[in-house]
């Protein structure tokens, strides 16, 4: 028998790369987040300029977070411990480049179409379809060289890091390509294919998922591997990291709709995302208590070691944030806090502590390792700990206080519950200034820590010589256990378990009558069969998921239908029930030529960064902004623009609430209508010409997705522009405002004055569960 | 003794790059946080979405703002004539109205109330001069702030302020004015400046 042994080379290189450009985006990141926060408290920092407006650079913010830093900082991670975890290099070099070259340059594509205004007007999604394509096609290539990597691997068996990062691609993949689906209108726009409550639904699927998929799972894919390395303990428990890990990714694409609770969006949705999301609260504590319980005999050397100090606090802000989730989704809970900055305060936990620190913790243990030398400074790392932390205290603490005063002022009544207290939205804004400056100075210290770092990192590099990991490996590996069957894998008791659960519970939850009493029953059955079947033959499944952990295709099929089945149940109901049907008793009015140019740059400058469209069912938003906003009000809406955040009133029904005059003056200074307002001047939308070239191809996109314009040439849609817009400029000039009626002012006029505009449509329908 | 001592915890044979795994048992609080949470989902499920036992979004809110409308209607002031001249000339009521007028209605008629007749960027008119748009007896200044005149720039009121702080604000309002003083219809004529 032959046992010649080759020595692999890894491929650090790449993962060098990775890891500088997530420190260098990182602070890119952080300093437009120390900006924008700033811009909150002192609205003179937008200058004025149209690429440093806030509605602007939120948006390049977020998306320099999550993507370039936490993005960079997830390949390098996955890289790194997936070529030692199955004993294999990358398979391509080519591959490897293209990813990091791809990646870099969808970066930088973005800071400069973010700031300039191209935007899709979506949350995290507001790249334009170009960039879109670009990167699914390198995620795809990111897709490539993992899993052939693992089909090159010499380790038979998948650790559970490796589970994370196949969920994470494969989901992400699903997500990312769902949520972009859009028409173009031109080189640089586009109309998203879903439009009202079915965009709202995709997005906020796609938008809470990117949180579990691409800033959690990989994450926590990285802890089970950097975690027990850097504290040489085991990892605490393998049969909790399968429950959470399964529980974790199916659970967790259902909560989407947590994010429009209390809104228009149907009930049966909405009990869904509650329910769903407290349930999700036990398998997120399954990731944590498997971080910080590896650490048990190893807590002593937390008092010397920057990496597990890193570690253990971003797990501990990981239990935090994911217990304060699920409290959120709770609907009362959510009344309060949503649209408030509570839930900055709650992503922020996550994203400075949870993704922060593990970044941290990770590039401190990597960088001594990758170039063969030893950290610079460990007492500088250790200082960079404490700041960062004391900064994250002060910037969620400065969150929690402002979104649960603001939100008990905005629903505070007087005289008997019939009027607000504080109708004046200005003094809830006023009241949480102090907040808002603390959340600057926390916010600043965190920067300041990852100043910190990149200064050792830069004295950690010079001089020193990079160098790759290598392995010696046998040349011809035995697998040890042996594989499953596809058939093996599909056809066993946990799978078969699994799925009849679910669709018992489906037929339960959707069923009419009887087909539902039938699913309740199989719901139970099934649960007290799995259970005793478990319990008698428990080791059967043990070594049923043994022999699955060597098939890497089953796996991930497995993985994919656990994953999808939450979005197919939502979504599908939803996209393919009759719009007639959905719309209650309203009917949105289709856009006029000109409002429609205004909403394309109402989505340009970002105004749904800090003003709803969507007054929920609830006292306080019905006494403040009119009538409870229906599903039909915004049918035609691509994309929509319910809104995430209240920095600003919502506008839902703000057309006809204020004449022409006041919303030019505002939109000039709006100080000079709203004292005390912390909103941008635009003063280029009073000057800058309404490009109309592009309203004739917008306008068939529009048809072409279902809105019922009629087939206007382009003569007749300039011809309606000209004649709405003169009126506008005549109202304005009554007023003692004269302004040319082809500035970009008129058409924000035109479509803020036609917001809530609606018809009264017979009700055919009452909106019942999906059926 | 019901668990073994660490030492003696059971280990998988398997080593990946040198990490190793306990086997260890699920902590029980956090099997029954997951159960209860089951539990709940079913209950809360069952209740709103098939018995229906609970009111949705929409039926709660209109229960809701139908007793609020209940409760104003039993409360409303009195917003005749003579009731707010009466309050025109109590300082408490007077005093109330100015805190009112100077947060919501300054921006537009100014803190002088004068509005267009004091500077022409000013959106709302003056208050304070004998002549009137839509109406200058004490109940018909009520009921246009409560209601607003949109096409103008006026805010309907009646939904921010409510009943009380209306009154207060005409109390202000009139404490310029005099019982029995001319009033003089002038309809509004923006084009040209000042229409009062």
């Amino acid at each position: 028998m032959r046992d010649r042994k080759v020595t692999i080379e890894f491929n650090d290189q790449v993962v060098r790369y990775f890891m500088l450009a997530s420190v260098i985006w990182a602070a890119v990141g952080m300093l437009v987040g120390v900006l924008i926060a700033s811009q909150l408290n002192y609205w003179r920092l937008n200058f004025n300029l149209p690429w440093l407006t806030f509605g602007r650079l939120r948006p390049l913010h977020t998306n320099a977070v999550i993507f370039a830093f936490v993005g960079n900082m997830m390949f390098a991670g996955v890289y790194y411990s997936t070529q030692r975890l199955v004993k294999a290099r990358l398979a391509s070099n080519f591959l490897s480049w293209l990813h990091f070259w791809g990646w870099q340059a969808i970066i930088v594509a973005a800071a400069i179409t973010l700031p300039l205004g191209f935007s899709r007007g979506k949350e995290y999604a507001e790249l334009i379809w170009p960039i879109n394509i670009a990167v699914a096609l390198i995620w795809v290539t990111f897709a490539v060289n993992f899993f052939w990597t693992l089909a090159r691997r010499r380790e038979p068996s998948l650790y559970v890091a490796i589970w994370f990062y196949i969920a994470t691609i494969l989901t992400v993949a699903m997500l990312y390509i769902v949520n972009h689906l859009s028409i173009p209108t031109g080189w640089l726009h586009s109309y998203p294919v879903f439009a009202g409550v079915q965009d709202a639904l995709v997005q906020w699927w796609y938008g809470h998922n990117a949180v579990a998929f691409f800033l959690t799972t990989p994450i926590l894919g990285i802890m089970y591997y950097f975690l027990p390395k850097a504290a040489e303990r085991p990892v605490y428990s393998y049969r909790l990291s399968v429950v959470h890990f399964w529980s974790l990714v199916f659970v967790y694409i259902w909560a989407g709709p947590h994010h429009l609770l209390n809104t228009a969006l149907p009930g049966w949705l909405q009990s869904l995302g509650m329910t769903f999301s407290l349930m999700l609260w036990a398998p997120s504590w399954g990731g944590m208590l498997n971080g910080l319980l590896t650490l048990r005999g190893a807590w002593h050397k937390l008092r010397t070691d920057p990496v597990l100090k890193f570690f253990a606090a971003a797990v501990t802000f990981y239990g935090m944030a994911t217990f304060e989730g699920p409290l959120l989704s709770i609907k009362s809970v959510n009344a309060l806090g949503h649209y408030t900055d509570w839930i900055i305060g709650h992503v922020h936990a996550g994203a400075l502590g949870w993704n922060g620190f593990m970044a941290a913790g990770m590039i401190y243990w990597m960088l001594p390792r990758l170039w063969n030398k030893p950290l610079h400074s460990v007492s500088l790392a250790n200082l960079h700990f404490w700041t960062g932390t004391v900064g994250i205290l002060l910037y969620v603490a400065a969150m929690w206080t402002s979104g649960i005063t603001q939100g008990v002022m905005l629903s505070a009544t007087t005289d008997n519950g019939t009027v607000l207290a504080y109708p004046n939205f200005l003094d809830t804004l006023n009241t949480i200034r102090p907040m808002m400056l603390m959340r600057v100075i926390g916010g600043g210290l965190f920067l300041v820590g990852w100043f910190m770092l990149i200064y050792n990192v830069i004295r950690t590099l010079s001089g020193a010589q990079a160098v790759n990991g290598s392995i010696e490996v046998h040349e011809e590996p035995v697998p040890a256990t042996k594989p499953l069957s596809l058939v093996g894998a599909f056809f066993n008791p946990p799978v078969f378990f699994s799925v009849f659960g679910v669709a018992f519970a489906c037929a339960w939850m959707f069923g009419a009558s009887l087909v539902s009493i039938g699913g309740l029953v199989g719901l139970i059955t099934t649960g007290v069969l799995a259970f005793t079947h478990f319990g008698s033959r428990g080791h059967a499944w043990a070594d049923w998921y043994d022999r699955l952990l060597v098939t890497c295709l089953p796996f991930s099929i497995l993985t994919f239908i656990a994953v999808a089945a939450g979005g197919l149940i939502q979504i599908i109901p939803t996209v393919i029930a009759n719009q007639a049907a959905s719309v209650e008793d309203r009917r949105e009015i289709p856009y006029t030529p000109l409002e429609l140019a205004g909403r394309d740059i109402y989505v340009r400058e970002g105004c749904y960064n800090c003003h709803s469209q969507m007054i929920r069912t609830l006292v306080p938003d019905v006494l403040r902004y009119g009538d409870y906003s229906r599903l039909g009000e915004s049918i035609y809406d691509h994309p929509f623009q319910w809104g995430s955040k209240r920095t600003g009133p919502d506008l839902a029904r703000v057309g006809g609430k204020y004449p022409d005059v006041w919303h030019y003056r505002h939109m000039e200074n709006p100080r000079s209508i709203s004292v005390g307002s912390n909103m941008p001047n635009y003063p280029w939308l009073l000057a800058d010409p309404l490009d109309l070239s592009s309203m004739p191809s917008k306008i068939s996109v529009q048809r072409m997705l279902g809105v019922p314009y009629p087939n206007w040439t382009p003569e007749q849609i300039t011809e309606r522009v000209q004649t709405q817009a003169k009126g506008i400029a005549d109202s304005l000039k009554k007023d003692g405002v004269t302004v040319a009626p082809d500035r970009e002012i008129i058409a924000v006029i035109s479509y803020l004055q036609k917001l809530g505009k609606f018809e009264k449509v017979e009700a055919t329908a009452v909106v019942t569960s999906a059926k | 003794m019901t668990r073994p001592p660490e030492d003696e915890d059971p280990i998988r044979p398997h080593s990946f790059d040198g990490i190793q795994e306990y086997d260890k048992r699920l902590p029980n609080w956090w099997l029954f946080t997951l159960y209860i949470t089951i539990v709940f989902w079913t209950c809360y499920w069952s209740y709103y979405q098939w018995f229906h036992a609970g009111p949705d979004g929409p039926q709660r809110v209109e229960q809701q703002m139908a007793a609020i409308e209940a409760v104003k209607l039993a409360a409303s002031p009195a917003t005749d004539d003579a009731s707010l001249w009466k309050m025109s000339r109590n300082p408490t009521f007077v005093e109330a109205g100015k805190a009112v007028v100077a947060t919501n209605c300054v921006v537009c008629h100014l803190a002088s109330l004068k509005g267009k007749d004091e500077a022409i960027t000013a959106i709302g008119p003056n208050l304070v001069d004998t002549t009137w748009i839509h109406g200058g007896k004490p109940s018909e200044i009520y009921d246009l702030i409560t209601k607003g005149v949109l096409v103008k720039g006026m805010p309907t009121w009646g939904p921010v302020l409510g009943q009380k702080r209306i009154s207060e604000a005409v109390a202000y309002i009139l404490s310029f004015h005099q019982e029995g003083e001319p009033i003089e219809i002038v309809p509004a004529a923006p084009a040209t400046p000042p229409a009062p």
